[in-house]
């Protein structure tokens, strides 16, 4: 909302603050002033000037040399424009040094073909005040004398406007007169609202009813529809309000045009005008469209209604969508001579839902959706009346016609003003400082409540109609604490009874992420929307969660895994020509409601994790990722998460379960992450048809692992007894062929080795060389204690031949 | 022959002979080892020394005791010789080490595994959720897919009201919604649990804006604290501790009055501008704040009478209030980070600053 501080003097005369100070007051009772402007700030330095004379640039057509007395100095200017007024003209002089804001542009002395010119004669639009720069600024004859400076000429082309962030429980700021009484409440000002000239009897020959019947089809979503009518008038521009309605963002359109602009900006109360000349059979009918009735819109587009739509019809099909926008056909053109004016409360709910449905968000829509004063119509009926009357010449038809569900009349029943009451003990109560009760009724006074009954302890207030968000007792108090400003609120830090946290997903993620920190990934941050197909390419389960209104397809669904966003992530990244990537990110993968649950997604907490690039530093030779990396970054994930006691195993996938359980991944490399023999993820290389539906290359590995079972927080670790007696360590290099994998030949020693093998701990993988092909050598540390005992080195001995004989047998494998 | 021949002038002359020539020895020795072999060959089992002392046997006896003695002190001369050299000789390894040539370290530093990076908004998350821990509150969760009368009904959105415009949804096909504010934990609480309650409440939400200063998933967190005779000084009091706490010593809280339906009274937050901070603890201001010194943070208000209506909770007896903010917000401030969307590209060049 744009705030004109000349009209806010005009309504409260007391008001002589600057305005950045006004500004501030509006901001610190909420409603939030966002910027000032200078409307017209160059009619400060520049002068009136009268023509004196005028003759042909010497050397350049379509320039002229005009000479103009300033009061005084007469002076000889260039001149470009096609319209300077004959001598005795007056026009605007922008002298030496002027500063015109709106093109950013300081006059300095140039010579313009040839010529020297001192100064300028300006354009509405050099001047800030409009868009018209056809031509120069011609102002009326007599209407000021040469040297006059602009702004005191004429004051109404001066003003500075406050933008107002009105939050949208506020419908009365959307008008000067809400405004004004808001500021004089702030000030402690008093505040009458204006006295609108009009008697509602008029002065013409005809009577309203006579020229126009009105019908009211849906009182429910029309509750309140008045006419005026005001005949023989004469449509022309506007001169005198173009500069207010220009300086708070309306164009000038014509007299009458303007008169509905300037009521809705005093009021805020949205109204319409019709030509009552082209009302085809003199009738206005407010009724829900017809489905699939259709309405050529102001904007020209053509709407195709619902059921929902409340119109205004005339005699012979719509002419308006109530409230929101007008039709072409019953337009104000240049010719009419009677004008129809309809001012009407409509409920908000409906203009919401059509304007919403029709994508259309007017000036009228805005203010009636929030609820504009359903107690003001007859006083802006009038104000609309006596300002044509002023603007426009005519005279209004007798009365007025004010209908009201099924009473029609020349007055209207004002509406039910709500009764709340105030206890002075919740003041305190909840603002936590003692408000005298007097000063808080004083307030609410001042903001237009009647307060009807009062005693020390509580009173009754009656509520204004224009403030449809005063509803209960607490929206009084937050009235008092408004304008007595919430500084006057001391800070007092409140003695908090604890409470447990619930659900557990916020700690479990933070241990988590510090899991994966710990191991060196770094948090992505990924969307909980992405497409169907990325989830089909991974795999992942069916998506549940479909969005009805999503931003594009490929945020059409809410993930089944964690995985597209972290792919998406390595893809941007190799846009950017960066290869490194270790990401991880934690969030909720949404899957079918649990039955018997309250019917939202099963949101189960994971953590993704993908990894591109090489391993190694300065030392070693860089080699790519591989799938023994990602193996050892979800086991440290896992375990970390689950504590030094937790039993987290990696067990590799047959082919036959990869492509039903992790279908994302490469079948040689898929393999599953279990804690206590329970499945709680999968990781690996990912599969090279998923990397290419992700744009990826392959050497890209992922993880996924869910962490609801780690909620209950690590397993506790227990003490166990620190040896007292040396280790004895043997070696053992066992060559075995391929298809025998490492962890069965571990399993294996270990067994073989025995109660006093400790440990058992693959060191060297060896391939190539003198074994043979198809075979490799795993070499073991085999780690032998007693608990009570130094170990003789011949049951050493004994245990470890043990470990060669039973593997040797087994696998077939033999020394190294 | 021997038994007869008198050796005494012979160990003199070997006594003598080695004690002019220990030293220098010694003194040769670059290294350790060879100054320790250099010693034993003098006072090892079969050194100098012990071979002249076996020559002392065949000496007549009364003069064995003086040759005795004068070997004795060579011996001793030997050892402190000795030590003396080895002191030296270490001092001078000690001092040629450290007086080498530095290492080289600007080769990257070894460390078993480089720490990975927590994402910003997590690091504001966290600290966050630990400055209302200390304070008494606990963690409540919440759904990302919610009932709409969680996330706006019961939270007293008026229906088809242009409040809804501030937060414009998600829905799903079965009618539920993205949630658009944590404030539907508020509900989430208050219908489950009896008060007195104290919450902190952090967690993704979605609004259908998707612009340069928006984006379509986004953070808040939400506080709340429900009690007798909470008051707005409370609301207040756990402001200006939250603004100490996250920005710093005496960082000033201004409210100012505003519009949230689930609250009333409602205010914004501003706190002083992070980036034009003076020494002395005053703002200069600047273009970030619009030079009023002051930066909005976050909205609040006491939780307004027909949210506790419609969780049962009765609101003469029962006060409280909300708070909530933006994560995403408080992380460009503190951080200095200017594009919202540089959060969500997991850009790895960008999560390494954190």
């Amino acid at each position: 909302m744009k705030a004109s501080c000349n009209w806010l003097r005009e309504l409260v005369p007391q008001l002589d603050a600057s305005p950045k100070d006004i500004a501030a007051r509006f901001t610190a009772a909420g409603l939030e002033v966002e910027g000032i402007v200078e409307f017209g700030a160059a009619t400060d330095s520049c002068v009136v000037a009268s023509v004196v004379s005028m003759r042909p640039h010497p050397t350049k057509s379509g320039l002229r040399l005009v000479t103009v007395d300033r009061g005084g100095p007469q002076q000889e200017l260039v001149c470009g424009a096609p319209n300077v007024p004959d001598p005795g003209g007056l026009v605007v002089l922008a002298p030496l040094g002027t500063h015109l804001p709106a093109k950013n542009m300081t006059i300095g002395k140039r010579a313009i073909a040839g010529v020297e010119s001192e100064g300028m004669l300006c354009s509405e639009d050099e001047l800030g005040l409009g868009d018209d720069h056809d031509g120069i600024l011609v102002l009326p004859a007599g209407s000021a004398k040469p040297g006059d400076r602009l702004s005191k000429a004429f004051p109404w082309m001066r003003d500075t406007i406050l933008e107002i962030n009105l939050t949208p429980n506020r419908p009365d700021g959307l008008g000067h007169i809400g405004l004004g009484r808001e500021i004089a409440a702030l000030y402690g000002f008093s505040f009458a609202v204006p006295d609108v000239v009009g008697t509602g009897t008029g002065t013409g020959t005809g009577e309203i009813g006579q020229l126009v019947t009105i019908e009211v089809r849906d009182p429910e979503r029309c509750p309140h529809y008045g006419a005026a009518a005001v005949v023989d008038i004469t449509i022309a521009p506007s001169p005198t309000t173009r500069y207010r309605l220009q300086s708070l963002g309306v164009r000038s359109i014509s007299n009458v045009v303007d008169v509905t602009n300037l009521v809705m900006l005093a009021w805020g109360h949205p109204m319409h005008a019709f030509d009552l000349d082209r009302v085809r059979g003199n009738r206005i009918i407010v009724r829900r469209a017809n489905e699939g009735e259709k309405l050529t819109t102001l904007d020209g587009i053509e709407r195709t209604l619902v059921s929902d739509d409340l119109l205004i019809c005339d005699g012979e099909g719509p002419v308006a969508l109530a409230g929101i926008m007008g039709g072409a056909s019953s337009e104000i053109q240049p010719d009419t001579k009677r004008v129809l004016f309809e001012v009407a409360w409509f409920d908000p709910r409906s203009v919401r839902r059509t304007g919403r449905r029709h994508g259309m968000h007017t000036e009228s829509s805005h203010r009636f959706e929030r609820g504009v004063d359903p107690g003001d119509v007859a006083q802006v009926l009038e104000h609309a009346v006596a300002m044509t009357r002023s603007l426009a010449g005519g005279n209004a038809a007798k009365h007025r016609m004010h209908v009201q569900d099924t009473r029609i009349a020349g007055e209207p029943t004002p509406p039910a003003r709500r009764a709340i009451t105030l206890r002075a003990h919740r003041l305190a109560d909840l603002l936590g400082i003692d408000v005298p009760f007097t000063e808080a009724v004083a307030i609410l006074e001042r903001l237009g409540c009647a307060v009807v009954s009062k005693n020390d302890k509580s009173c009754d207030v009656l509520v204004p109609t224009h403030r449809p968000d005063l509803g209960r007792e607490v929206d009084l108090v937050e009235e008092v604490i408004r304008v007595l400003g919430m500084d006057a609120i001391p800070a007092e830090l409140p003695a908090v009874r604890a409470s447990r946290d619930v659900g557990g997903h916020e700690e479990l993620a933070r241990r988590a992420r510090e899991a994966a920190i710990s191991v060196g990934l770094s948090e992505a941050i990924t969307y909980g929307f992405t497409s169907a197909r990325a989830l089909e390419a991974l795999g992942a389960p069916k998506p549940t969660v479909l969005l009805k209104n999503p931003l594009g397809e490929h945020h059409a669904v809410m993930r089944t895994s964690l995985l597209p966003g972290l792919l998406d992530a390595v893809a941007n990244a190799r846009r950017q020509s960066e290869r490194e990537v270790r990401e991880f990110t934690i969030g909720p993968v949404f899957l079918q409601a649990k039955a018997g649950g309250d019917g939202l997604p099963n949101e189960q907490l994971r953590i993704g994790v993908v990894l591109a690039g090489e391993r190694g530093g300065w030392l070693e030779k860089p080699q790519a990722l591989d799938a023994w990396d990602a193996k050892g970054y979800a086991v440290a994930i896992a375990q970390r998460l689950g504590g030094t006691p937790a039993k987290v195993v990696a067990v590799p996938a047959t082919r036959e379960e990869a492509q039903v359980h992790a279908p994302h991944l490469h079948p040689r490399g898929a393999a599953f992450l279990e804690l206590g023999g329970r499945r709680i993820g999968s990781f690996g290389p990912l599969h090279p048809d998923a990397a290419e539906a992700f744009g990826l290359d392959v050497g890209v590995l992922v993880a996924e692992i869910d962490l609801e079972p780690f909620v209950t927080g690590p397993l506790l670790p227990q003490y166990a007894t620190i040896p007292r007696f040396p280790a004895a360590t043997r070696d053992v290099a066992l060559v075995v062929k391929d298809e025998i994998r490492a962890g069965e030949v571990e399993s294996a020693v270990r067994a073989a080795a025995g109660p006093l093998a400790e440990g058992v701990q693959l060191f060297d993988r060896f391939v190539g060389g003198p074994i043979p092909a198809g075979s490799s050598s795993l070499a073991f540390h085999v780690v032998y204690r007693a608990a009570d005992r130094t170990l003789t080195d011949a049951e050493v001995d004994a245990a470890h031949a043990n470990v060669v004989k039973a593997v040797g047998d087994r696998f077939g494998a033999t020394l190294r | 022959m021997g038994a007869e021949t008198d050796p005494t002038a012979t160990i003199d002359n070997e006594l003598s002979a080695l004690r002019e020539a220990f030293l220098p020895r010694f003194r040769a020795a670059t290294t350790e080892q060879t100054l320790r072999d250099e010693n034993a060959k003098i006072l090892g089992k079969k050194g100098e020394l012990t071979r002249i002392l076996a020559m002392l046997g065949k000496a007549p006896p009364e003069g064995r005791k003086a040759i005795g003695a004068k070997v004795n002190a060579l011996k001793q001369e030997v050892e402190a010789g000795f030590e003396t050299c080895l002191r030296d000789l270490r001092k001078a390894g000690r001092e040629a080490d450290l007086s080498a040539p530095p290492f080289d370290l600007t080769l990257p530093g070894r460390v078993p595994v480089a720490l990975g990076h927590k994402h910003p908004i997590s690091i504001v998350r966290e600290e966050v959720v630990a400055v209302f821990r200390q304070l008494g509150f606990a963690v409540h969760d919440g759904p990302d897919v919610e009932h709409e009368a969680n996330n706006f009904t019961k939270l007293g959105f008026p229906p088809d009201h242009p409040a809804t415009d501030m937060q414009d949804s998600f829905w799903t096909k079965s009618n539920h919604l993205l949630r658009t504010h944590t404030s539907n934990i508020q509900i989430r609480a208050m219908t489950t649990l009896k008060p007195p309650m104290a919450f902190i409440a952090p967690g993704t939400v979605y609004r259908r804006d998707d612009d340069a200063t928006h984006s379509p998933m986004f953070h808040q967190i939400e506080a709340f604290l429900i009690d007798r005779k909470v008051t707005l000084a409370h609301l207040k009091g756990v402001l200006a501790e939250f603004a100490e706490r996250l920005f710093g010593p005496n960082t000033p809280v201004r409210l100012r009055p505003s519009y949230f339906p689930f609250v009333e009274p409602g205010a914004e937050v501003d706190i002083g501008c992070v980036f034009c901070k003076q020494s002395d603890g005053t703002r200069a201001g600047c273009s970030l704040c619009k030079h009023t010194g002051y930066i909005e943070v976050l909205g609040c208000g006491m939780i307004h009478p027909v949210v506790l209506e419609n969780c049962n909770i009765d609101p003469d007896e029962w006060s409280g209030f909300a708070l909530g903010m933006g994560l995403e917000r408080i992380a460009m401030l503190r951080y200095g980070i200017p594009n919202i969307k540089l959060m969500f590209d997991n850009d790895p060049r960008f999560l390494a600053q954190f």
